[in-house]
């Protein structure tokens, strides 16, 4: 085989392992960056959450009802994730 | 925001707590439902209320009157002090130093009881130990025999240095109204070194102007009750928005209008400035009084919501358990004395 074709070979190759390696990285990035805003949402809604359960304990369901919704986001990060690397 | 070492979590707990607290408060409604009852329906009333544990305590060894009164304090001090027990860094400090106005109230109810020969226990029901000084050094205090041991036994304490300076010259004029103005003076001047030394001390000071501002306009409106002139200095305390030179100016206006006019044109506050115009006519001091708590209050719930973590929801709440205290104690007291219901409401902060 000529040279110049092997190059070529290898670039393509080097560009498909690039590739995969950009996604895993955007990946990684959209859930751990959701997973960090939802920890920070989640630690002020907690915290109310905990004290509020503190003084009535009838609330605790809706309360962590409340803590959980922040979740969304790193559910989103996720399906994100998923998108970039199946698709 | 006052410090946060560990983040705001543990100050968004606290004022959380401090919130759904506030919200299990009276309402206007219990209380004027309240003065329609008699005493023992009062006392039953109250039971169902978060004042059961200490009412159950106490029954066997108190009832009537002095079982609410003193079941009542007692659940004002528990609570006080379970809140200091939550409370984190500055923001604990801060309520501790709040709380040591009671320590004043308590060393002058000892003093003045004893002085008038009342017995430990007697003296001991009205006690409220919410401060720096707790039931066992009270309890303490109460059993020594004389003034000058009491005072000897402070030493070590934050208010010893002012009781020692002060006590001669207030067992020589007979009075201990002299020495009082001063320690509140010293307590107030101490809170704001306090909140001046600890990061996040500008709220805490927001609050200590405008509670020397309430505390300095209701003394200029008491004073003018009086008939007797007086040096209205010896009265003020210094650190609020006004100078002590300004309130003795205030307070040499003898007309009223003139006086509320010349008031009004300093204050700022929305909410003050809408009272005192309502205040020219002949207002019963007490009146007064209570219309200005309420500005207090109304002003202080303002700051909380605009600090929502910080030491003010803890403040409000505080100051609303406080009063809290005192209409239930205002109702009992009242229905005791056999006392029509409209005067009794006239004593209520609603």
């Amino acid at each position: 085989m000529p040279a110049e074709i092997v190059a070529a070979i290898t670039d393509i190759e080097l560009m498909k392992a690039s590739q995969i390696g950009m996604k895993g990285i955007a990946a990684a990035l959209a859930v751990g960056l959701t997973g960090l805003g939802t920890g920070v949402a989640e630690m002020a809604i907690g915290s109310a959450a905990v004290g509020a359960t503190a003084e009535n304990k009838d609330i605790f369901g809706l309360a962590l009802l409340f803590t959980v919704i922040p979740e969304t986001i790193v559910i989103f990060g996720l399906v994100v994730a998923l998108l970039v690397l199946f698709s | 925001m006052a410090e946060m070492r560990a983040g705001p979590a543990p100050y968004i707990y606290v004022c959380t707590r401090m919130r759904v607290r506030k919200s299990k408060l009276l309402p206007k409604e219990e209380y004027l439902r309240m003065l329609n009852m008699s005493l023992p329906e009062i006392t039953r009333s109250i039971e169902e209320l978060e004042y059961k544990r200490e009412i159950d305590e106490l029954s066997a060894s108190f009832h009537g009157i002095d079982l609410i009164e003193i079941a009542l304090s007692w659940n004002l001090a528990k609570e006080y002090q379970a809140i200091i027990a939550i409370t984190p860094g500055t923001l604990k400090a801060f309520t501790q130093a709040y709380l040591r106005r009671w320590d004043i109230q308590n060393i002058l109810t000892i003093l003045r009881g004893k002085r008038q020969g009342l017995k430990p226990g007697k003296i001991k029901e009205i006690l409220i130990p919410a401060g720096e000084l707790d039931r066992v050094f009270l309890d303490r205090l109460l059993i020594e025999d004389s003034p000058e041991r009491i005072v000897e036994a402070l030493k070590g304490k934050k208010l010893y240095p002012v009781v020692v300076k002060e006590f001669p010259a207030a067992v020589q004029s007979n009075s201990l109204s002299h020495m009082e103005n001063e320690l509140y003076k010293d307590f107030y001047q101490n809170l704001i070194s306090d909140a001046n030394a600890m990061k996040g001390g500008k709220l805490f000071l927001n609050y200590i102007r405008l509670d020397i501002d309430i505390t300095n306009i209701k003394n200029l409106f008491r004073l003018r009750m009086d008939t007797f002139e007086e040096d209205a200095r010896e009265m003020m305390i210094p650190g609020g928005t006004f100078t002590v030179e300004e309130l003795q100016k205030l307070h040499s206006i003898p007309d009223q209008n003139e006086f509320i006019d010349a008031l009004m044109a300093r204050v700022r506050v929305k909410t003050l400035l809408a009272v005192l115009d309502t205040l020219r006519g002949d207002k019963p001091i007490r009146e007064i009084e209570i219309d200005l708590i309420r500005v207090q209050i109304e002003q202080m719930e303002k700051m909380a919501k605009l600090n929502p973590f910080s030491i003010h929801p803890i403040l409000v709440y505080l100051e609303k358990k406080k009063y809290e205290v005192f209409n239930l104690r205002a109702i009992a007291r009242g229905k005791e004395s056999k006392l029509p219901t409209d005067r009794i409401k006239g004593y209520l902060v609603m």
